[in-house]
Order: structure tokens, then sequence, then C-alpha cells
């Protein structure tokens, strides 16, 4: 790497040597420095984002002014009442673990989301939840979530703040205690919603083997096989925050979630046209450029 | 278990209710059954017999019920409509006192073997019930009522979104003839189910007939709630009976002793209080049964019996019911504001006028028009049409109270939810729900019809496709009807002699229509749907929106073979051939080429010109 100072001109000499020390030397003609706000070869790029910008905030704008957006039925939350009710007729709890991380953390605040639809519910059927959290933090706003869930629902003399507690930091003490409460006061019904490490499979598979319905979400792709196999329904990446746009219902939330739909869906489009025409240019043997059409759809991808 | 005491109790209830009818002579020597059906209106009587070792129905009665004032006693009506039995078949079947003549030898010539009947008079056996979660419990107690035969008034539950005051308001406004609480698995909950009952305590409801008649409360909810629950029931009036309770566990359904008991509380209670029927539970030789229990039962031995799956509907002037029997599943419904007199402006508020005159191919018809005829039969609502207009305006507002109940029917017949899934990593993107439809209208094998405006209809064809666009049967299905409402009759007969109700139902309650084939799935109009090959009748294309019908008289049979096209269904998966033997019928084979779901074209014209070409093919209406 060169280092250039602005205004001041510079030339490189190159030389090349071979191993007899015979060579070619050339210099390139003088050059200055400017200043640059923007990388030219990144235009593409910058034209994605206007885009991208366009359509989330189009949405927004949108569902602001009361359009209603349709969110696919996600069957893990369609599942709560059903998971609820099992717990209500079996004279059982509901355990909700909203993750392991804290408050900074965007999955644990889409658990928290899906923890005042949960709660809702639980009120609804005169239900107990119970919230072990590991992060003091988490335990204050489910605590607020929760006795707000119970007052929409009518019910707030039934809230207990105790529902939500406090156990550790760390995360397999966190997780003995969770799975050891589950194997004492067997839940009929457990939500993992949030974020997950090693101890998903520990948690889900103790769930199962109480005979609990199960119902978990995360972004945590290397977690989401476990969930998959070992709960009922599962909110997989995506889903998740979809699921808590959804449930929370805000216009900011649901118009940012049709507007990324929307690029994503547009960025699907390129790509498959750029592989439907390189192919064809393959097949056609010469007729196309390949070279230049291969450029032209990295410029567009920003590569 | 049940707590000893009580279950002692339920055991002695239920033989004293076994012993309020005669005992009837053993199976093989039954040669000659009198059957009555005991409706609001008319009594419906019936004389089966043993003709060449095979029981036909030979004979039939009717007389207005007498249950109301002047006679109060129903038995009047019984006897004057086997009077009329006895009159068309002249045998002697009444005793001088008015009693039903038995048999004294297998030579004799009068009289009958056994006598049986069923009872919807003074508007049948109506019910609450109560459960503690709406979607679980509460709606196996539902399930419960429902297929004993019971009218459901309402459903209380503990998320039913009611306040306390609400539901204690609403129990007393009801005068139900008994009360189903339910609630908790065995070893679950015990509070609310408590609260529950007692929420019912208080609110004191009281029975339809007689001050002095205590209000049945069947529990059949978690046995470890029990004595919580006695203990509530003990004093104010109440006759409460403990049973088995119907979810032992969210995995299981177990209605049967709970139905029983209905069964029995209906006959020691219900039935003992209305006028003559403690006289005509003496006669009967056999438990008076509900009338739509009694269609359940029988519609259950013959899917049984044939091993196919069915679905029954009889729709009436305020009422429709609907039951189906797929595999081992039994469901009946009873949508109570869906018919065809008192109930028809509820029909045309609910399915939308624009939805009624889609079945409608005259020129003539309008909104405006159709608006008026709904208002005429609102105030004459027993009318029954009297020109052809008046006719085609009836089975369109028909299709849509049919296809209303068959959506309701599908909603309640459902899996039973609240259950553990097991999955593998193979259900990452198909994460089936609990609770789905068990109502599978590719699987389903017989469609019967009853109810006035099916089996009175001018023409057969009517009646079948009114089946086919309110059921919008898919692949091969069987359309019959029910000749004389006789289904009642034999659902009780099944309970005492099950060859004697499946012969006469087979030979002389249905009446088949013929079959329908119907490729499942979105069809192209205009585009070939399906190519046919059909003994007897020939080979050809049936294409998309199109209807053929093809003659194949009475009981006979032929072999088809129907290869649909790509993404089309008709039983063997997409775009897959079926070959297999097809029943005719009075109407044959009906070819629907439209496509399944159902989808009408969208504009009045286009709508009213495919409704006349299938008018045309099927010949519906005289031209």
């Amino acid at each position: 790497m060169v280092s250039m100072i602005d205004s001041v001109l510079v030339s490189l000499t190159l030389a090349a040597q071979d191993a007899a020390g015979a060579g070619a030397d050339g210099a390139t003609a003088p050059a200055a420095a400017a200043e640059s706000f923007f990388v030219s070869g990144r235009g593409a790029l910058f034209g994605w984002l206007v885009v991208i910008s366009v359509f989330v905030l189009v949405s927004i704008m949108k569902a602001r002014a009361g359009k209603v957006f349709k969110v696919r039925p996600i069957a893990g939350l369609s599942a709560v009442d059903e998971a609820v009710g099992r717990a209500t007729e079996m004279g059982r709890p509901v355990l909700f673990i909203p993750g392991i991380q804290d408050m900074d953390n965007v999955q644990t605040i889409a658990g928290l989301t899906i923890l005042s639809r949960v709660g809702k519910t639980t009120a609804d059927y005169d239900a107990h939840i119970e919230v072990p959290v590991s992060r003091s933090l988490v335990m204050t706003a489910g605590r607020e979530a929760l006795s707000a869930s119970y007052l929409a629902a009518g019910r707030p003399d039934s809230f207990n703040e105790d529902q939500v507690y406090y156990v550790t930091d760390e995360q397999f003490g966190y997780t003995a205690y969770v799975s050891g409460l589950m194997v004492r006061k067997k839940p009929a019904a457990c939500f993992y919603m949030g974020q997950f490490f090693a101890e998903s499979l520990i948690l889900a598979e103790t769930g199962n083997s109480i005979g609990a319905i199960q119902i978990a979400g995360t972004a945590e792709t290397s977690q989401l096989p476990f969930f998959v196999a070992a709960c009922d329904y599962t909110l997989i990446g995506e889903e998740f925050f979809a699921a808590s746009a959804y449930l929370s219902g805000e216009p900011d939330q649901m118009g940012s979630l049709r507007g990324q739909d929307l690029s994503k869906a547009l960025v699907g489009a390129v790509l498959v046209l750029g592989v439907v025409v390189m192919t064809v240019g393959a097949l056609a043997g010469g007729l196309v450029d390949l070279g230049s059409v291969s450029r032209f759809f990295q410029s567009l991808v920003g590569g | 278990m049940v707590a000893p005491e009580q279950h002692a109790g339920h055991l002695e209830n239920a033989s004293a209710a076994d012993s309020a009818h005669a005992p009837g002579p053993a199976a093989g020597a039954i040669k000659i059954v009198v059957a009555t059906d005991c409706g609001s209106t008319t009594t419906k009587a019936i004389l089966i017999q043993e003709v060449d070792g095979v029981f036909r129905q030979t004979h039939r009665g009717e007389a207005p019920t007498t249950v109301e004032e002047p006679f109060a006693d129903v038995t009047v009506g019984v006897t004057n409509s086997v009077t009329e039995l006895e009159e068309l078949s002249g045998r002697r079947l009444i005793n001088p006192d008015g009693t039903i003549l038995r048999r004294t030898s297998p030579t004799d010539p009068n009289g009958c073997d056994i006598y049986i009947s069923t009872s919807s008079a003074g508007g049948g056996l109506q019910m609450m019930v109560a459960g503690v979660v709406r979607q679980m419990t509460a709606e196996s107690a539902k399930r419960a009522a429902l297929g004993a035969g019971a009218i459901v008034m309402d459903t209380i539950a503990s998320n039913d979104k009611r306040r306390p005051h609400e539901q204690i308001q609403r129990i007393r406004e009801l005068r139900p003839d008994m009360v189903l609480l339910s609630g908790g698995t065995d070893g679950g909950d015990t509070k609310k189910v408590t609260e529950l009952a007692e929420l019912i305590a208080p609110a004191k409801p009281r029975p339809r007939f007689g001050g002095e008649y205590s209000m049945p409360i069947i529990f059949a909810g978690n046995k470890d709630a029990a004595p919580g629950v006695r203990k509530v029931f003990q004093h104010g009036g109440f006759d409460l009976s403990v049973v088995d309770n119907l979810r032992p566990s969210l995995e299981n359904e177990n209605l049967g002793p709970a139905r029983d008991r209905i069964h029995d509380v209906f006959l020691e209670h219900v039935m003992a209080h209305a006028p003559g029927y403690d006289k005509l539970m003496r006669w009967s030789n056999a438990p008076i049964m509900p009338t739509p229990g009694a269609v359940g039962d029988i519609l259950q031995a013959i899917a049984r019996g044939r091993n196919i799956n069915a679905i029954g509907v009889d729709i009436g002037g305020a009422t429709t019911d609907v039951f189906s029997v797929f595999g081992p599943h039994f469901n009946r419904t009873v949508s109570a504001n869906l018919g065809m007199s008192y109930s028809i402006s509820n029909v045309c508020a609910e399915a939308g006028m624009a939805n009624i005159l889609r079945w409608v191919h005259l020129t003539q018809m309008d909104e405006r028009e159709l608006r008026n005829r709904v208002k005429n039969k609102m105030i004459r609502p027993t009318t029954i049409p009297q020109s052809l207009e008046a006719l085609i305006f009836e089975q369109a507002v028909a299709r849509e109270a049919l296809r209303l109940a068959y959506i309701q029917h599908r909603e309640f017949a459902t899996n039973l939810k609240g259950v553990q899934q097991q999955r593998t990593v193979g259900d990452t993107f198909a994460q089936k729900q609990g609770g789905s439809s068990i109502v599978d209208s590719l699987a389903l094998d017989l469609l019967v019809a009853s109810g006035g405006v099916l089996s009175h209809a001018p023409r057969m064809e009517q009646t079948a496709m009114m089946l086919v666009d309110a059921f919008e049967p898919e692949g091969f299905t069987e359309l019959a009807k029910d000749s004389i409402f006789m289904m009642p009759h034999l659902g009780v007969l099944a309970s005492v002699h099950e060859r004697a109700a499946m012969e006469v139902f087979e030979r002389d309650c249905l009446i088949y229509m013929g079959t329908c084939i119907a490729p499942a799935g979105t069809a192209v109009w205009g585009k070939p749907v399906a190519k046919y090959s059909i003994d007897g009748v020939g080979q050809g294309t049936l294409l998309g929106g199109e209807m053929k019908r093809f003659a194949l008289a009475g009981d006979a049979r032929a072999r088809a073979e129907i290869a649909p096209e790509k993404g089309l269904d008709v039983g063997a998966g997409p775009g897959k051939p079926v070959t297999r033997e097809i029943r005719g019928g009075t109407v044959g084979l009906i070819l629907d080429g439209r496509g399944r779901p159902l989808v009408l074209p969208s504009t009045r014209e286009e709508c009213r010109t495919a409704m006349d070409s299938w008018v045309k093919a099927l010949d519906l209406y005289p031209s």
C-alpha cells in the first residue's frame, strides 16, 4: 500500500528482475490524491440501499396510513392457545424462557414481544405462567411486559411480579435450574423464545420428556435443528421476527417486515435472472460475451 | 375411577331406565316390527316384516303428534299413526285399549313382535354443556351431547370471554333438560371445574318440564374434582351423576359413558315428565331414543358395515343437522339458524343475496326479486313452492344453507386439540397443527340427504345437484336420499336387530341417485380436466366448467376409468388415473369438471350462463 498526501504529485516506479538480476522497469505518470466521499466502484450497493430504504419507508408509511398487510399464518403462533389450554386442563404451569442474552440483543426483545401474547392468553385462561430469566434487565422488562398483558386481558389482579424472576447469569447454572424446575413442576407448555446456545437441546429434550407442548423461536441457526426435532413448533429465523412484528401490530414493525420482504424478493429475482442468463450464455456457446455479462451482474450485486 | 357410591348410583339409574320399557323377544324371533318417530308435528309409523327371509319396510302411516293440548298425550298420535298402518296392511296392530298388539305365536296373523320408537317432540333433548377450555373439554362435552342427539343451547367455558355474572345470567335464562359438566384431565385441574360447578349451582337453571323435577347434572370431568363438585351440588335440587371423564387425558376422548348417561337421563327425566311418555316407554321394547341420536347410530352402523366414510344431512325448517363418519370418528352438528322456513332470513343474511343469486339461472330473477321472495317466506314460513320460479329460489337458498352448515361441520369435526406432537427434522417447513378437520371430501364415499327441500324435490336430479353444489364432493362419491325419513326408526332398530336395520336401510330406506365423479383441484374452464372411459357409457374428455350426466339405472354397476389432468386428483394423487366400480341410480353418473374448491364466475351474466348450461346438462327443470 502506498500512502498519498493530498495535492502532492506522486509518481510510482516499478522494477521487475529475474533470478539472474536482469529485468525491466517503468514509471507511472505523476498523480495527485484527492479527498473522495464515495467509492465509485460501489455505486450499485448504494443503489440497492436506496431501493431497500424506499421499500421499507413506503411500506411503513402505508402501514401508518392504516393499510393492513397480510402475514402468512405461523403454526407456532396459532398453537399458543392450544399450549396454554393444555396447561389449563392439566392444572400445570406454563414455562417461558426468553433466551439467555440481555436486553441489548434483538432476539431477547422479540422474545419479550411474544411473552406479551403468551401472557395475555394465560391471563385469559387464568393459567399460571413462570418466567425464569438469566439477566436482571430482562427480568424488569419481562415484568413490565407481563403486567401489561394481564392488564390488557382485564385481570390485573391475577398478575404477580414474582412470576418473572432472576436465576443466574451463568449459562449452565441457569440451564440446570430450568431443567430441574421442569422435572419438578412438569409444566404442560414450554416456550423458548430468544437466543440460545448449547443449552437449547438440554432444555428442549427435558421438556419433551415431561410431555409438554413446546414452542421455540430463535434466529440462532446452529440451534434450530435441535428445536425442530425436540419441539412441537419452531419459529425459524425470520419467522421469529415476523411473529414479533405480527403480534405487536405496530405499523413501523409491520411496514419494515413488508419492505424487507419486497427487497428480498427483488434480490432473489436478480439472482435468478443472472443464473438464467449465464446458463443460456454458456449453452449458446459464444453467442453471448459471458465475461461482460458476468461483470454486469457482479456490479449489480456490488461484487 | 369415579367415587364408588356415585358410580353405584349411576348403575342403579341405568337399570331403572332399562326396566322402564317392556322386554322384547330374542333377535332371532323378531319377524314383524312396528316403529314410530314422534316428531314435533307428525308421528310417523312404519311396519317392517320379514319377506322371503329378508326384512323389508312394507307400510307407512302418519298422524299429527299429540304432545300439546288438547290431547297432551303422545300415545294418542302413536295409536293414530299405527292405526293407519293397520288399515294399509290389513294386519291388526292395536289392542282395544289402544296399546300396541303383540303376536302370541309365530303363526299369529295379527300383532307385531316388537315396538320401538324415537322422539323429537317438544323440541327434542335440549342441553347446556360446560368445560374448562372451550376448544378442549368443553368441545368434547359438546360432541358428546350432540352425538347423543341433543340440541346444545350454550357452551360455558372458563375462557369463553364472558364474565362470571354474565355466565350466571345466561345459565339462568336457559331452560335445559340437563347439564353436562366436564373439565380437567384425570389428575389435572380441579379448581376451574369446581368453579364452573359454583357458577351453575347458584344460577339454579330450571328444567323445561315439571316444577318438581330435579335438574339432572352429569359430571364427566377430572375424577379428582368429583368430591368437590358433589359438595357444590348436594343442595339446591340437583340430581348429580358422575361418569368417567370424557377427556381422561388430552390425547384421548372417551365419550361413551357420558352419551349413555345422557340417554338414561333423557328417559328417566325428560321423557318421564313429557305428556304420555311414561306410557310410551312401557309400550316400547327398547329405550326411546332422541331422533338425531338414532340417525347418527344408523349412519355409523352403515359406515362400519360397508367400511366407508359417510355424511348424512337433514335440512329442516329451522335447523340443519349434519352427521359424518370418517374412520372411527363420528360427529354431528346442528346449525341452529340454518333452515328453509323459520330460518330462511338468517340463511340469506349469512350467505348474502349475491351468493344465493349465483345458483339461479333465470334471467328475470334479480336481487330485488329474491328479497321479495325471502320476505314472503318469512311471513308464511310453512308454504311450499307453487311455481317453477319459487322452486328455483328455494333450491338456491337450500344450496347456501347446506353449504354453510357443512362449513360449520368441518370446523367442528376436528382432531383433538392440545395434543403433544412428535417431530423430526423433516417437519421443519411443514409443522401441521393439531385440530385439523377430520372431514375429507376426497375420502367421502356416501352422501345421504334428507329433509323436505331435498326429499320432496320434484326431480331426483335437483336433489343430486343441490348436494353436489353444497358439499362439493371430490373424487368418487355415491349420492343417496332417505326415501321417507326412515333413518330414525332404523337407528333404534339397529340396537335391537342390526341385520334387520341394515337390510331395510339398503333396500327401502335409501334411494340411490348415482355417483358423482369430480376431480379435485383448480380447473381451467374450457380446457380438459380428465379423460373418462366408462363401461356402457363410452369414452370422452371432460372439460373445465363442464358437467355431464349419463344414465346408469337402478342398482347397475359399471367400471369407470378416470385419468385426470396434471394437478387434478380423483383419489390416487394429482394426475394419477383411477379405475373402480361405480354405482348407478335414479340420476345415474354425474361428471363434474368445475374443479374443487368450486369457484363460480364472478360476473352475474357469466355465472347465469354457466348455471344455465349445468341446468341443461342435468335436465334439472322443465324447459
